[in-house]
């Protein structure tokens, strides 16, 4: 039978917001490049920044496609990514019942909203890798894992390119440990979804 | 035809009287049995009802007074309990329990045992030969190093006298008159036959905590590995605690017929994948379980399911040897290096047919043996030997699972195999630092410099190394901890040993977990 889903939803919106200076701008960058140059599909990445760079609120809006994309703005996204408190609130109303939102466990609060979302404690873990910057890297690799909407060898080679001489090594290890937290994140949801919370049953 | 070979031990007092009347009477009694006369059932222990089957006896009888008629009272209930737990033991082994029995009788029963015999032999014939050639092979013992080349090799000249290691050592601690610098001074002096070296060769826990003071970096215990080689060659042998138990269960493995059954009974949660090239191996945790069953209660086969379900948690499923043997670490240190290298070759072969590439072990001396010691006496690994705490700790770190509140407080007793010998003594602690304790308090002495649990090879154990058990157990009270947290099955079977004792047990006595079954009961998907 013929997913109808899969033939409508061939372009993915995505929108990242941060503050400025968390590297949300290489974040969309990097997911829009190995989606285009890697992946064999079309991108657009839509970048606000300005004086937002100095710390403001801060967003990519990247599209990813099979097909041509006529309209790179992005009104509600598929897929957010939150790695800051004034960015989510920004965007949280734009959500659909079906957007994949994801957050930074440790800056973002989501209180009450209706809809599932995952996450991950990125700028901690940056920080536990010695490299506070590299969150975005981190939440990168947590996206891969989560929404599927690059694969992984396109990521990792992007992530190596796009980051700056000498800084290769770390950087794809940041990007791995968010891959395996969001591998991890979605086994124990499968796990539990099938009554397996602990070791010992 | 007279192949089949049946021991019987039979007690002076009541059977034997029966037993004489059927000898009297020219009985023909089957010409299987070998009569060994005893004076009481209940002094035949574990490791006398085993011997047999090490030396490749198809039968075992032991035949003690009815209940109640025991002249010193207790040995037809202790006869019971050892005949039961070696039973079970034999099961695990693929030997059959059923030819190990115990039965009274009164004396003037002659005809009941006589037919008991009778119905024994027959049962025997029906169950086959054991898998335990009573020839051993002729096994061509390789020369072993001579003393001259065993100093050499572990340059023990570089001694420089400075008694660092001495100082150090909990058995010279613990008061023992044990030296390891005076040990070195007289086997370089040439001094081997003396009562003291021989008493301290074979005394040494191999713990390497002198290795790791030592500023030569003399590696003793390596060193005593291999004068314990060299002794045994000449058959001068130690004392093997549990009367050479478990060192006779380890060479009756070095048969190639026997089939182990160890992996038979395994808990319905835990899934096993028959063609992983992922294997889990176990060690002896079983025999141990059994062999303790009434001492001390300890559940060493836990640690082992829990090691499973934990992989099994993480969504890995290996496969499990079926015919895993010993890997024979206490063989090794305990000088017998033949069959040693016999085990370690079976083991291998077994491994290799099934294509294993990687290899888990949650036992510190497994995983010290299989990693280290095999490559070492020239046995190929073609795998990877990955202790469970690095599966843990590299799974754990990719987070999403949390842990529940333990509600304890906890100190932390280290292995000598993996905190010293491996040098990972960071690698428990990350993941105790994961668990939540109420407090997480170590003992004085701890990570590469902490004290042993009092033994090592089920050799040499004596009163001091008890001693060494109370002291460490009151350090571990002094902590103000009511749960000690070990990491190796001997540990813990050796410190809840000492907390046995009818003097000192309640000021010695605290609970005891391994660190994985304490993370299998605590771990969570967040």
């Amino acid at each position: 039978m013929a997913d109808i889903n899969n033939t409508i939803a061939t372009t993915t919106e995505v929108v990242i917001t941060g503050f400025g200076g968390q590297g949300i701008i290489l974040a969309g960058r990097i997911i829009g490049k190995a989606a285009a140059l890697r992946d064999g599909k079309e991108s657009t990445l839509v970048q606000s920044y300005g004086p937002e760079s100095r710390g403001g609120a801060c967003s990519a809006q990247v599209v990813i496609s099979d097909k041509t994309i006529h309209y790179p703005y992005i009104r509600r996204p598929d897929v957010l990514v939150c790695m800051s408190q004034s960015g989510y609130e920004k965007y949280i109303d734009d959500i659909k019942d079906s957007t994949l939102l994801l957050i930074d466990e440790d800056l973002v609060h989501p209180g009450n909203i209706k809809i599932d979302f995952f996450a991950i404690p990125a700028t901690r873990m940056a920080e536990e890798i010695g490299r506070k910057m590299m969150a975005n890297i981190i939440m990168t690799g947590f996206f891969t894992a989560i929404s599927q909407k690059i694969s992984l060898a396109a990521a990792k080679d992007t992530v190596a390119e796009s980051v700056p001489k000498g800084t290769e090594a770390l950087n794809i290890k940041a990007f791995s440990k968010g891959y395996d937290f969001g591998l991890a994140l979605l086994k124990g949801r499968e796990k539990k979804a099938a009554g397996k919370i602990g070791a010992i049953a | 035809m007279n192949s089949f070979k049946i021991i019987l031990f039979l007690c002076n007092w009541g059977p034997h009287a029966a037993f004489q009347e059927l000898q009297d009477k020219r009985a023909d009694i089957p010409a299987e049995i070998k009569m060994i006369r005893i004076p009481c059932s209940g002094r035949i222990n574990k490791s006398l009802l085993f011997k047999p089957f090490e030396m490749g006896a198809d039968g075992v009888l032991l035949i003690g007074c009815s209940p109640g008629s025991c002249r010193y009272g207790s040995g037809t209930d202790i006869a019971t309990r050892s005949t039961e737990d070696t039973r079970q033991i034999l099961e695990l082994l693929g030997l059959k329990k059923e030819r190990l029995q115990l039965n009274t009788f009164l004396p003037d029963e002659p005809d009941a045992l006589l037919q008991f015999l009778k119905n024994f032999c027959e049962e025997i014939k029906a169950i086959g030969h054991s898998p335990v050639p009573s020839e051993k092979q002729e096994h061509k013992t390789e020369e072993s190093a001579s003393l001259a080349e065993i100093i050499s090799s572990h340059d023990i000249y570089a001694c420089q006298d400075c008694g660092k290691c001495t100082s150090a050592c909990p058995l010279t601690l613990s008061g023992k008159p044990f030296s390891p610098r005076a040990l070195a001074g007289s086997i370089i002096a040439g001094d081997i036959e003396s009562p003291s070296v021989q008493e301290g060769i074979w005394s040494c826990l191999t713990c390497g905590l002198c290795y790791d003071r030592c500023p030569s970096a003399v590696n003793f215990p390596d060193f005593i590995q291999n004068m314990r080689i060299f002794f045994k060659n000449k058959d001068k042998n130690g004392h093997e605690s549990h009367g050479g138990f478990f060192q006779s269960l380890m060479r009756t493995m070095t048969s190639p017929a026997v089939n182990t059954k160890r992996w038979e009974i395994l808990p319905e949660d835990i899934r096993i994948d028959p063609d992983s090239k992922t294997l889990f191996f176990g060690g002896c945790a079983p025999y141990f379980d059994k062999y303790f069953n009434h001492n001390l209660g300890v559940s060493i086969s836990n640690t082992n399911m829990d090691s499973l379900r934990l992989l099994n948690f993480f969504d890995i499923v290996p496969s499990v040897l079926s015919n895993e043997r010993c890997c024979g670490h206490d063989l090794l240190w305990t000088g017998d290096l033949d069959n040693f290298k016999i085990l370690a070759g079976l083991n291998i072969d077994a491994m290799k047919n099934l294509g294993i590439e990687q290899v888990i072990t949650t036992c510190p001396e497994c995983y010290r043996t299989l990693s280290h010691d095999y490559p070492e006496h020239g046995i190929d690994v073609p795998f990877k030997v990955t202790h469970m705490y690095d599966i843990l700790e590299t799974e754990i770190s990719k987070g999403a699972v949390e842990f529940k509140e333990t509600g304890k407080k906890i100190t932390f007793q280290d292995s000598c195999r993996l905190s010293r010998f491996a040098g990972r003594a960071d690698l428990p602690r990350k993941l105790l630092q994961r668990l939540k304790p109420d407090i997480f308090k170590e003992m004085p002495e701890t990570g590469s410099a902490a004290i042993c649990c009092g033994n090592t090879g089920w050799t040499g154990c004596d009163s001091h190394s008890k001693a060494l058990q109370a002291k460490r157990l009151r350090q571990a009270r002094a902590t103000g901890s009511d749960l000690l947290i070990t990491s190796c099955p001997k540990c813990q079977i050796h410190l809840k040993c000492a907390m046995q004792d009818p003097f000192l047990g309640n000021e010695l006595s605290m609970d005891v977990m391994d660190l994985t079954s304490m993370i299998a009961k605590t771990i969570y998907w967040k």
